[in-house]
């Protein structure tokens, strides 16, 4: 007899999510944080997408400490002098709501309670070292020295796994798996922000940025989320070209977004209340390890579950999902008492009829858009160049566009048959 | 901003008896790189006088370190019994 038939290692929202629907359906259900309280090691990129909570906690939309909602998409590619946006922004999205600005120090909280008040057992402030195993099927936690012991166990540990490597059910992380996160939370007025941002009532803005002025080959995105009444603002940093460039610190780029001349209008003022660091899964499905076995499943960041392709940054829902979906795997083993890897890879198979795998199957190799020179080093200088050529009036006789164009193809940094073929990589993969 | 005066508005629960994480002095003095000083967001390593120091109290947990040592350096578990970085935000 175990101890819970169930064990949920880490209460974000991959492993909240799943010890609701374990507990909801009247599962005995340890879920252990390290965290005490829940939420207060995570950090998010910030905004938390889709509808995924909907079949967990019916009322979230209300209930959950949400932010904003997102009504106002903003991508844009940043050069030292100029900003080249698209912008969208829509009423459509105050009906259809589908992206909210979250803290994750209130949202996991918020998700933990939940299910705890579903029935699981939430125990905090505890680190799991490792797993319990018998022959070779995982069989509980060890904490401590304690063998706690359970029918499965869920690893929801986030993007920076350490039980699930040390037991050696996924590779150690290198360096095209994850990105260095790096977040401020700048405290605002809500007025100024909406003035800011020209944001009414409870609307909030998501911007993306690729930094194109970053020098010495450094890749790094930026992301300026607005909360009610403050900012969450960070950079993504590819840690490879980090690595290759080999004199950069990687909290002066954080700065440097920051002084960007059309970001610190932004951030004026502003006090900083938060910093904050994180791996960021990348790589997507090549990163992802074996997502089950005899008795145990994997789900959220811990198995690299994330989306970028630079527009939009999601993970939080696949993790939720993806938590949901180990639950469901793991109730319907429990009818047929087979905690096997041969009956948890239903799992898998929910996952590839769902979005979470669907999307990475899709998206797979996107990194390499995201992260390209295409995207971060010659694109931001040519359309910077197109545009400035296009609204820079000199007295001189205009040009057509395929002229200016043209003009900038000569002059940017890489060769036409190169960017060619890499502007059809990128629109394939996206 | 200084990364310090940043990480002066941090609450920690520090352990005084529990480093998690350490590194190897035998391999960081020889090491051709220290990329781990470029990369931690926290400034945990610095060199000093040409020497690495490394100081885990003021880690936030990301992970970068681990991966950013190339040299099998760094050992890497997570802080006990709720010690460790205190985000209030997130």
């Amino acid at each position: 007899m175990s101890d819970f038939d169930f064990i949920v290692v880490g209460a974000g929202p991959a492993g909240s999510s799943a010890a609701i629907r374990l507990a909801t359906a009247g599962s005995s259900v340890l879920l252990v944080e390290r965290a005490d309280p829940p939420g207060s090691k995570a950090v998010s990129g910030g905004i938390l997408w889709g509808r995924d909570l909907d079949g967990l906690i019916p009322d979230w939309e209300k209930s959950a400490p949400v932010e904003r909602y997102i009504d106002f998409k903003s991508t844009s590619f940043l050069t030292r002098d100029s900003k080249i946006s698209i912008d969208f922004r829509s009423k459509k999205f105050e009906e259809k709501k589908t992206g909210y600005s979250v803290l994750r120090a209130k949202l996991d909280q918020f998700l933990a309670l939940k299910a705890k008040a579903a029935g699981a057992t939430l125990v905090t402030g505890i680190t799991v070292d490792s797993l319990a195993r018998k022959e070779n099927r995982i069989v509980g936690v060890v904490q401590d020295g304690d063998t706690i012991t359970s029918d499965a166990v869920i690893l929801a540990e986030g993007a920076n796994p350490r039980v699930a490597i040390e037991s050696g059910l996924r590779e150690p992380l290198r360096d095209r798996d994850c990105a260095i996160g790096i977040k401020q939370i700048v405290k605002l007025s809500e007025a100024t922000v909406n003035e800011r941002f020209n944001l009414t009532g409870n609307s909030g803005y998501a911007g993306e940025f690729a930094l194109g002025y970053l020098e010495g080959g450094v890749r790094a995105g930026g992301f300026l989320y607005t909360n009610k009444d403050s900012l969450s603002i960070g950079v993504v940093i590819a840690m490879e070209n980090l690595r290759a460039n080999g004199s950069t610190y990687s909290y002066d780029i954080m700065e440097k977004f920051m002084e960007h001349p059309y970001v610190k209008p932004l951030v004026e003022g502003g006090r900083v209340q938060e910093y904050s660091a994180h791996l960021v899964p990348e790589g997507g499905i090549d990163s992802m390890p074996k997502l089950f076995g005899d008795g145990y499943l994997i789900a959220g960041d811990s198995a690299s579950m994330t989306f970028s392709n630079g527009m939009i940054i999601q993970g939080m829902n696949y993790a939720i999902a993806s938590g949901a979906m180990a639950a469901d795997s793991l109730l319907e083993a429990a009818k047929k008492k087979d905690f096997s890897g041969a009956a948890l890879s239903s799992y898998q198979d929910r996952l590839e009829h769902s979005q979470v795998l669907m999307d990475l199957r899709k998206f797979r190799g996107i990194d390499k858009v995201t992260w390209s020179r295409l995207v971060h080093e010659v694109a931001p200088g040519m359309m910077e160049n197109i545009l400035f050529s296009m609204f820079y009036e000199d007295g001189n006789p205009k040009k057509h566009l395929a002229e200016i164009i043209l003009g900038s193809l000569s002059k940017a940094n890489m060769k036409r048959s190169e960017l060619i073929m890499e502007t059809y990589r990128m629109l394939r993969r996206m | 901003m200084e990364v310090e005066e940043k990480l002066a508005l941090l609450n920690y629960k520090t352990d005084p008896s529990y480093a998690h994480i350490t590194v190897k002095p035998s391999i960081c003095d020889v090491c051709p790189d220290h990329f781990c000083t470029f990369a931690c967001p926290a400034k945990c390593y610095q060199l000093i006088e040409g020497k690495l120091n490394f100081k885990y109290e003021d880690c936030v947990e990301c992970g970068t370190c681990i991966i950013a040592c190339s040299h099998d350096s760094v050992t890497w578990t997570n802080p006990k019994g709720g010690q460790g970085i205190k985000y209030k935000f997130g």
